[in-house]
This record gives C-alpha cells, structure tokens and sequence, in this order.
C-alpha cells in the first residue's frame, strides 16, 4: 500500500542527498584538519630523528650543522656491524623456515574440518594475540630448561615460532578464496595431486607467499622483546643492542641507527607490496589490510 | 601437511606455556637456580600489596590506552573509509608507514623529543615559555602516549576495514529518514563498525598490558607496569617463580580477550571459506 508512495519519493531523496554533499554537508572540514594533525603527530618524531642524525653536534636542540659523522661511527663499530649481520640473519632464517612451515599448516587448514584440524586452527591463532613478553619468558624458559645455551640459534627457534601463524593466516586467506573447481579440472584432466599444487595452485598462491615472507623478515628483524629474552653474550640483534645504548641516556648514534632502520623498514615494505603486484597479475592483494582478502 | 607445523607449534609454544605454570609453583635455590615444587605462596606474592598497584596500573594505562586509541583512530578510519575517494589505499598507507618503523626507534623519538634536554624543552625555552623547563618524562601521560603512538595502527585497520565495507547510502537513508546526525551515527554507522571496534580494542589491549618498552623508556619506576616487573624477575632479580607466577596471572587475566579474538578469527575464515 505504502510502496508506491515510498517509490515516488526516492528520487526526491537522492535529490535532496546529492544537494548535501554538493553542499559539503558531508564533508566536515574539521575532519580533514584532524587528519592532517594526525599525520604530522605520526610523521614529525620520526622526521626529527632522521634529521638530528645528520647534525654535527650531539644537541637535540639545535641542528648546528650537516655532518655523517654519527654514521661514520656506526659503520666503523665492530660490535654495530655484527649485530646489524645478526639481525639480518635471523630474519633470513626465520623467513625461510617460518614460511615453508606456515604454508604447509595452511594447506592443511584450509579446508580440513576435522577435530585435530580445528584444535591445531586454535593453536595457530594464539601466537598472534599472545603478549610478546609472555613469549618471550616461555622461550627463555623453555631452553633453559632443556639446558640450550642462548645464542643466536635460540632466537631463531622463538622468532619462527611466532612468525607461522602470521604465514598461515595470510596464505589460507588467498586459498579459500581460489576457486576448487579448478584443482579439480586439473586431476582430472590426469595430473597427479603434486602436479596440480605445482603447476595450478603455487601460481596462484605465490603472491601471497612471497607477501607473507617478506612480513615476517620485517618483523623478526625488527623484534626486540623475543630477541631480548634469548639472546646470547654475543652478537646481539641490533634491536637489543638499541635498546641497552638507549638505556645509557640519548645519543646521537641513536638517531643514525633509528633512521637506518627506518630505512630498510620501508623499503622491505615497498618489496612487500611490489613484489607480489609484479609476480600475480591477477592475485593483488593488499598486504597490509590482510582481512580484506575476500 | 598437518604435521611440521602443528608439532612445532605444540614443542614450542603450548609445551613452554606449560614449563611456565611449573616453574611459577617453585622457588629459588640459594644461587637463583629455578627449582620445581609446590609453592602456590608465588601467586599470594602477585597480589601482595607492593605488586598489586602495579598490576591495577597495567590495567588502567592499557584501558585509557584503548580509550585513546578509539577517540583518535575512530575518525581517521572513518575520514578514509567515506572521503578517500580513489586516495583511499594510499591515505591507508600514509597512516600505517610511521607504525612500520621499529617500536623502540619510535618510543626513542619521544625520548628525544620529550627528555629534559630534547627538543620540546629546547623550543620551550628558545620562546621563554618555561625558563627552567618542563618535566613530561616519567609521567603517566609520557608512557601511555607512547602506548598509544605504539598501537594505534591495530585499532585503525579493523576499524577501517569494518566501515570501508559499510554502504554510505545507508547513512543518507538515515538522514533522508528524518535521523539527526546522533541518530544516525548510533543506528547506523555505529552497528556497522562495532565488530570492527570489538577487534580493534583487542588488538590494541592485548599488547599494551604487556608492554614494557614504553614505561621503561618515556616512565620510572613510578609507572613500572606488569611488563616491567616480569623482565626484572627474570633478567634482572633471577626470581624465575615469581616472574612466571605475574605471567600466569596476566595470561589468565587476558584468557577472555584472546579467545575472544580466537573466536571472531575462526568465524571469519570460516566465512571466508564457505
């Protein structure tokens, strides 16, 4: 009875809606101006230290002059360098094991339904909500335990365990959203269970991978907590060396290491988001908004 | 395909957890080696009245943190989610780079910026505001500030992807449906970002309670939290027990809001894949 009232009226609606935005009704500009403060609050600390790390004296307060000196005395510190090498280390290593094994465990969950499957789906998540000092204690724990000396290897092993789950949940997100039917198409067409993974779902699912691989060097290279509680005497992972000369008070080889960091953050993140646009022609995929995958 | 994985996960992660509750139940020996036994008096000792503000005070920064977090980030997930037009990946990106740089480099820029002789003071001074400077360090506001520039990507991505997924018609339907702005946001908009909100608030607790860098670097042993104590039982005190008891209780503490997170993450593949 009433529809056809509601019809006549619709265009009236979207007539007056469309007057509001012309208006700017819709477009607070006190919106726009905090945005804008926002991104100078996020931005401007990290713009200081990137630029007090090429003053040439230790002043934080006055930018006296251009000088590499602070960098200079990075690159000719034995110690920095080798903690630099360690980190990179770890974060090599961990992205290597810890995306094979977080591949395989999201073929496997992907669409088993099974009791042991779903109890390892639980299992899998936990990581990733678990404060990092609770893991870092429970590695720490757990080789002494066993009596492991701490070292470069122990950190390793903490890193990778809570880098699977980062993999898992980004591959299995661009795995349910493949189509089955082709795998199907593939075994039938007589191509055994290894050629269809080979030749028709990797193809698929290299941008993810390789998404995901890149994440978790980031992340291990950049972790400092997990680090922090197995660490060996020597070499320590650039974060916790950071860390101990932060707590001797601020200096200025800080703010060069700090923005050298900065650095190759970003840069593994452009790779991050490059590379799988380059290798999947179809498969892109935002990696920093991994819930949007379907 | 189950196998590699899942051991590792059970060796390395669920086994340790267990080791942890061992090792909370026993006590020290004379040269700070961890013995095991039954030594439930650990866990009266967290709630002891020279720990427990600690405790409440983990809490409180990590709530006003989340609080923070919510104000700050609601309308800047809600600004890219409605006008970011063709802009919008990349203002997303713009917002999430500065959290992409090691925690500790940016807790370190505050120190810079905030310490007695940084630059906030430098500029104070330079202008005469304050001739013998401002204390802003070791405060509670220092630390959770650098709570709040430390965590406030993991509120801003579900928020946005929850309202990104939104229809804005249904916010002119509620206006051409005679609702006022406050209506509108509480009937429509508000609905619509709450799983977003609920993901977001988990994200962004969860590591704050367990933070120790902020309160280490920006506070002092006034504003030591959980975190703080936790490392000094075990690095510094060698009080293994006690450290694994507060990490007992934190994890039990926080139990709810995993398996919240737990939950919420299953349904959604779960979706995903049906």
């Amino acid at each position: 009875m009433s529809a056809p009232g509601w019809a006549a009226r619709l265009p009236l609606a979207r007539r007056r809606a469309e007057r509001r935005r012309r208006r700017g009704f819709d477009r607070p500009r006190f919106l726009l101006a905090f945005f804008l403060l926002f991104v100078v609050w996020t931005f401007a600390p990290l713009l200081v230290v990137a630029l007090f790390s090429f003053n040439s004296t230790p002043s934080l307060q006055n930018f006296e002059g251009f000088s590499l000196q602070w960098y200079d005395e990075f690159f000719s510190s034995v110690t920095l360098r080798e903690s630099l090498v360690a980190s990179i280390e770890i974060g090599f290593v961990t992205m290597i094991v810890g995306t094979v094994l977080g591949t395989t465990l999201a073929f496997a969950l992907v669409r088993a339904r099974s009791r042991v499957a779903q109890a390892s789906n639980v299992l899998m998540l936990i990581p990733l909500v678990t404060p990092e000092i609770v893991a870092g204690v429970s590695a720490l724990v757990l080789f002494t335990q066993i009596g492991m000396d701490l070292s470069l290897l122990t950190i390793m092993i903490a890193e990778i365990t809570f880098s699977i789950s980062f993999v898992t949940v980004i591959v299995r997100a661009r795995l349910a959203t493949m189509n089955r039917e082709v795998e199907e198409a593939a075994l039938d067409l007589g191509a055994t269970r290894i050629q269809t993974v080979r030749l028709v779902v990797l193809p698929a699912l290299w941008p993810a991978i390789i998404a995901s691989a890149l994440l978790i060097f980031a992340l291990s290279f950049d972790d400092f907590v997990i680090a922090f509680f197995t660490t060996g005497e020597s070499p320590t992972p650039l974060p916790v060396q950071i860390y101990s000369s932060i707590r001797f008070g601020v200096r200025p080889t800080i703010n060069a290491i700090g923005t050298l960091m900065l650095v190759i953050s970003f840069l593994i993140v452009a790779l991050a988001v490059a590379l799988p646009r380059l290798l999947g022609r179809r498969g892109e995929q935002n990696v920093l908004i991994g819930g949007e995958a379907g | 395909m189950l196998a590699p994985a899942g051991v590792w996960l059970l060796l390395l992660f669920a086994v340790p957890m267990g080791i942890v509750v061992l090792v909370s139940l026993g006590r020290t020996d004379p040269i700070f080696e961890a013995v095991y036994g039954w030594h439930p008096g650990n866990y009266a000792d967290v709630f002891d009245p020279l720990f427990a503000p600690v405790l409440l005070r983990s809490v409180t920064y990590a709530l006003a943190t989340v609080a923070l977090c919510l104000l700050i980030g609601y309308p800047i997930a809600y600004y890219i989610a409605r006008f970011g037009g063709r802009w919008k990946t990349l203002l997303i990106a713009a917002v999430v780079l500065p959290f992409l740089v090691n925690y500790l480099v940016r807790t370190y820029a505050w120190v810079a910026i905030l310490s007695d002789e940084g630059l906030a003071n430098g500029i104070l001074q330079d202008v005469g505001l304050a001739e013998n400077g401002v204390r802003f360090i070791n405060t509670s506001w220092a630390v959770i500030g650098g709570l709040v520039y430390g965590y406030l990507a993991f509120m801003i991505l579900p928020l946005y992807a929850a309202l990104d997924r939104m229809d804005p018609a249904l916010i002119e339907a509620g206006k051409d449906l005679y609702g006022n702005r406050w209506q509108t946001f509480w009937h429509v908009t508000w609905p619509a970002a709450f799983q977003g909100v609920v993901a977001g608030c988990v994200l962004v607790f969860l590591p704050a309670v367990g933070d120790f860098i902020s309160a280490q670097l920006l506070g002092g042993p006034d504003t030591y939290m959980v975190g703080n104590l936790i490392q000094q039982q075990f690095l510094e005190a060698q009080n293994w027990p006690f450290g694994a008891a507060l990490t007992i209780v934190m994890m039990g503490f926080l139990l709810i809001w995993m398996l919240l997170y737990v939950r919420s993450a299953t349904r959604a593949s779960r979706e995903a894949s049906a």
